[in-house]
């Protein structure tokens, strides 16, 4: 997908939440990525390594738990859980199309750890 | 010390992409984020869908190309406000790119705003730029696997158009494939054949889109 614009916004908000807390350096940022997401994680982290250069986030470590899918099919009802990529929306069961995601399209930002530069 | 955040990453651009909607509400334009793979014949269907009804509504357009001002000229032939934004590499438009190039438009005066994505069958799904509907063409020279290949443009899009159908007798494609394959994916996705080149099937598009807007 897109990670070196999403490390961009990523890098925005923490240094915005770490401005807005009275806090001028970022240690650390944990980040869920939902397997649904088309999300690599080795592109995200390559790519906010090298644009967290120069920001406050410059020492931060990127902590990048991913989340597994679980949907339900609306066809056969089968409720599945995986932990691989998943980007065609498919049920592994009966094969519909038909599926309500419960989880795996998570992109977010839970939890920083800031300090004040000594 | 630990701050706890629950902030959604690509935030920004859906927040952006509400309030283009709310401006394209609150001036009563209807607004059409139009995708496809390169070379599958938006502009075409664009100069066709608006011959055939700017005597009828008023249409604006904004042109979304990595680079040049092709398609712009092309529209602007045609006598309609248009605007080209140039995303310089980047492989689709964002809500931020429409809220600047919207502002080049006057948008009080028009019925109709076409937004051509940048081609690619991909990346452009993802985003919303505030649009009412997303519609995506399918050009036979694509071939029939496409729908299963690409699924979330084929998910996301409430219109396909099948274009180049004038084709079908020298390609080995079935439309009756795509179109079952398009309809397992989203079974509600409304399908129209048209031929930008002949101009088959060009009127019952325009009729649906007219009867949506009004």
């Amino acid at each position: 997908m897109h990670e070196a614009s999403i490390a961009t916004e990523l890098i925005k908000i923490a240094v915005s939440e770490c401005d807005r807390s009275g806090f001028t350096k970022i240690d650390s940022i944990k980040v869920i990525v939902g397997r649904a997401t088309g999300v690599m994680t080795d592109a995200l982290l390559f790519a906010f390594n090298v644009l967290k250069e120069g920001t406050p986030a410059e020492k931060a470590n990127l902590i990048i738990e991913e989340i597994p899918v679980r949907g339900i099919c609306r066809d056969c009802g089968k409720d599945f859980e995986s932990n691989e990529n998943y980007l065609i929306f498919e049920c592994p069961s009966c094969g519909s199309f038909s599926i309500n995601l419960i989880s795996g399209k998570e992109l977010n930002i839970t939890e920083m750890e800031v300090s004040n530069e000594n | 010390m630990k701050i706890k955040v629950t902030t959604k990453i690509l935030d920004a651009n859906e927040r952006i992409a509400e309030e283009n909607k709310k401006m394209f509400k609150e001036a009563g334009v209807y607004v059409i984020n139009l995708m496809s793979s390169p070379g599958a014949g938006k502009t075409s269907l664009l100069e066709k869908t608006i011959s055939a009804i700017k005597d009828r509504v008023k249409v604006g357009v904004i042109e979304g190309d990595i680079t040049g001002t092709n398609d712009a000229e092309r529209i602007d032939r045609l006598g309609v406000p248009v605007v080209q934004i140039n995303t310089e590499g980047a492989c689709h438009l964002d809500a931020n790119m429409i809220a600047d190039a919207a502002r080049e438009l006057p948008l009080k005066d028009l019925d109709i705003l076409f937004i051509e994505n940048v081609g690619n069958l991909v990346c452009p799904a993802e985003f919303k730029v505030g649009e009412d509907v997303k519609v995506m063409i399918l050009s036979l020279t694509e071939g029939d696997d496409k729908p299963l290949k690409y699924p979330l443009m084929f998910q996301e899009s409430s219109v396909l158009i099948i274009n180049k159908v004038d084709l079908k007798d020298l390609l080995d494609v079935s439309i009756d494939k795509i179109k079952k394959d398009a309809q397992f994916l989203n079974p509600k996705i409304k399908i129209f054949e048209v031929s930008c080149k002949t101009g088959q099937g060009i009127e019952e598009w325009t009729n649906w889109l007219l009867t949506s807007i009004s």
